[in-house]
């Protein structure tokens, strides 16, 4: 992960055309059911229902818009995985100038977010807050990127959908994505007009954030002696890692989702461009989503993609059952090796650990060499 | 040297003439202007006066209809200028635009205008994208500064110049601020002005939007020529 390859260039050309965004919708998960004859109920089910109550919120909304505001939902609701359980987290981005009615729009906000999903955010005070776009931008790395800096960043990257102004969403992860992509020359010296597609910074800060959760998950264990380790570990073993699987992908999107049109940039200046723009379009692609494209190639298994999407699919089941989440938000650490709600879930975490592993590092025709390549040293 | 001018609303609001006056003493390095009838309530008056407009030395000229219809129906908007010379574009900013069929009728003199972030259309490629649909014959009127407002990197534009660039038939330049407000041009802007000056295509006019005095008028024209007047080399490296 140190910018030393120049490999993954393409010819230049002095075309034109511009570069498709990312194709809209579920199709891959559509077609990968239909490839295989199955249907992930709970999948499409919680597609559905975060669409029902996305809808919800921004029709409560309305009236409420600031053109240098908005609100921001992440996690589940971000993830296109939401049940009726699910918690909202928010926060307002502001990208403009301050204006003490922020602090007043934050509050009409969270009434009528609370009206609508009733379930409290948590404890951390990483939502329901006023966020400026400033650190999220100037604040990568270094030592005034905090933890919770960090996890807005990665979520407004890799789950977050705009409830309000959609047009902020995009400008502030644009210039995240220049602050990591404007880091080093990308030419190639031996090959004029030819760029390296590597995000090195931002892979980099992709996996420092996967293992920033799963060293947070330990501490909050700590912290909390336990409380809530159930649900905690469930997630972490499902959809935080989904997080991480989706940064992976779009980072390698130079090299996974191009359509040829970045070979067509006329400078190095204009090929980050681009480049840019193919990493954000990735940004309205929900993981599962991301990760049902990346299954598509050629020679992915049928076995691989099913251990992968029908056990997420029994995960999403089992946290829209309000009993099993109440059970597990509840379960006794020391329950733990015992439990059979937990075990029932930790199996299915070790298959779909197991299809990821087989999707990264043996069946993709790209993923394994980019894996070997550009993630571990 | 791309042809370059001011927009007349931007040097004198609501005074055309004197817009143009202000113009004269920088030809003929001056060659084009954008003929502002921005606000409703003047459109009328300047319909009057259009045809008796001394343009001597102004190779390309356009109008701006108005931002916002005020007090006027669509229709009276529509019929005013579309009487105006035939050989001056139309621009417009998409929100007026609420009966299609009626402005479809003004073909390519059309010039359909990327907006900022106080409009909820016509900011961005897809939606561009939809208003072209709906207007395939107009053409395109790239606001950098708007563009800009919209995303500092300027892949939007690079976007917008892609995929509309054989529509374009003018830029606006200005700095936009937060509220929309059309600033001179300052540093960053300059920057990332630079960034798809490329893609402009040769003989584009450039007509400055920032709201500037008289005796800011060379220092505006010399900053937008020194990123956009020429024919433009890519920006060869960022770091």
């Amino acid at each position: 992960m140190d910018g030393s390859s120049d490999s993954a260039d393409a010819p230049p050309t002095t075309a034109t055309r511009a570069p498709a965004p990312a194709k809209e919708g579920a199709w891959a998960l559509v077609e990968l059911q239909r490839r295989l004859g199955v249907r992930w109920e709970k999948i499409s089910r919680a597609r559905d229902k975060t669409e029902e109550i996305v809808a919800t919120l921004r029709a409560e909304l309305r009236g409420l818009e600031d053109p240098n505001c908005s609100v921001i939902v992440t996690g589940s609701l971000g993830r296109g995985e939401a049940d009726e359980g699910s918690d909202c987290d928010w926060f307002l981005l502001v990208d403009g100038p301050s204006d003490p009615q922020h602090a007043r729009l934050a509050r009409e906000i969270g009434t009528k977010i609370r009206s609508v999903v009733s379930k409290d955010v948590g404890p951390t005070g990483t939502f329901g807050e006023i966020v400026a776009s400033h650190d999220l931008v100037h604040r990568i790395a270094g030592s005034d990127d905090t933890n919770k800096n960090l996890t807005r960043r990665m979520l407004l990257l890799a789950e977050s959908r705009a409830l309000s102004n959609d047009v902020v969403r995009e400008r502030v992860i644009r210039n995240v994505l220049a602050r990591y992509l404007y880091d080093r020359p990308v030419s190639n010296k031996r090959k004029p007009g030819r760029y390296d597609p590597i995000p090195y910074f931002l892979l980099n800060d992709v996996v420092r954030y996967w293992r920033t959760v799963a060293s947070d998950y330990a501490s909050k264990m700590w912290e909390r002696t336990y409380h809530g380790w159930g649900i905690r570990n469930i997630k972490l073993r499902f959809s935080r890692k989904m997080l991480f699987v989706w940064g992976l992908l779009a980072a390698f999107s130079g090299r996974l989702f191009d359509d040829g049109a970045l070979a067509e940039a006329s400078s190095e200046d204009e090929f980050l461009l681009r480049l840019l723009e193919l990493i954000r379009s990735q940004t309205d692609v929900p993981p599962l989503e991301l990760l049902a494209r990346a299954a598509l190639a050629e020679g992915v298994r049928d076995e691989t993609i099913t251990q992968i999407f029908s056990n997420y699919d029994e995960f999403l089941g089992a946290l829209a059952d309000p009993d099993t989440r109440r059970h597990l938000e509840t379960v006794p650490f020391d329950d733990g090796g015992t439990d059979s709600v937990y075990e029932g879930l930790r199996q299915p975490s070790w298959l779909f650990r197991s299809g990821i592993n087989d999707l990264f590092f043996k069946e993709h025709p790209l993923l394994p060499e980019l894996i070997l390549k550009f993630v571990v040293f | 040297m791309r042809p370059v001018g001011f927009s007349t609303g931007a040097l004198a609001k609501g005074d055309v003439r004197r817009g143009l006056e202000l113009q004269r003493g920088f030809q003929p390095r001056v060659c084009a202007v954008e003929l502002s009838a921005l606000r409703a309530h003047e459109l009328a008056p300047f319909q009057e006066i259009a045809g008796s407009l001394d343009l001597a030395g102004f190779d390309y000229v356009s109008v701006h209809a108005p931002s916002r219809l005020g007090s006027l129906s669509e229709q009276e908007v529509f019929e005013r200028v579309e009487s105006l010379p035939p050989q001056w574009p139309i621009v417009a900013h998409p929100e007026i635009l609420r009966t299609p069929a009626l402005w479809r009728r003004l073909g390519s003199r059309l010039c359909l205008e990327n907006m900022d972030n106080r409009k909820t259309t016509g900011r961005n490629a897809s939606e561009m994208r939809a208003m072209f649909r709906e207007y395939p014959q107009a053409t395109f009127c790239l606001d950098v500064g708007h563009a800009r407002q919209i995303d500092p990197t300027m892949s939007v534009a690079l976007h917008l110049l892609l995929e509309f660039g054989e529509r374009l038939s003018q830029l606006h330049v200005s700095e936009v601020g937060p509220r929309g407000e059309h600033l001179p041009v300052g540093a960053t802007a300059r920057w990332a002005f630079e960034r798809i000056a490329h893609r402009v295509p040769t003989g584009v006019p450039l007509v400055i939007e920032s709201v500037v005095g008289e005796g800011d008028m060379e220092r505006e024209l010399e900053a937008v020529l020194g990123v956009l007047g020429g024919a433009g080399e890519p920006r060869a490296s960022v770091v």
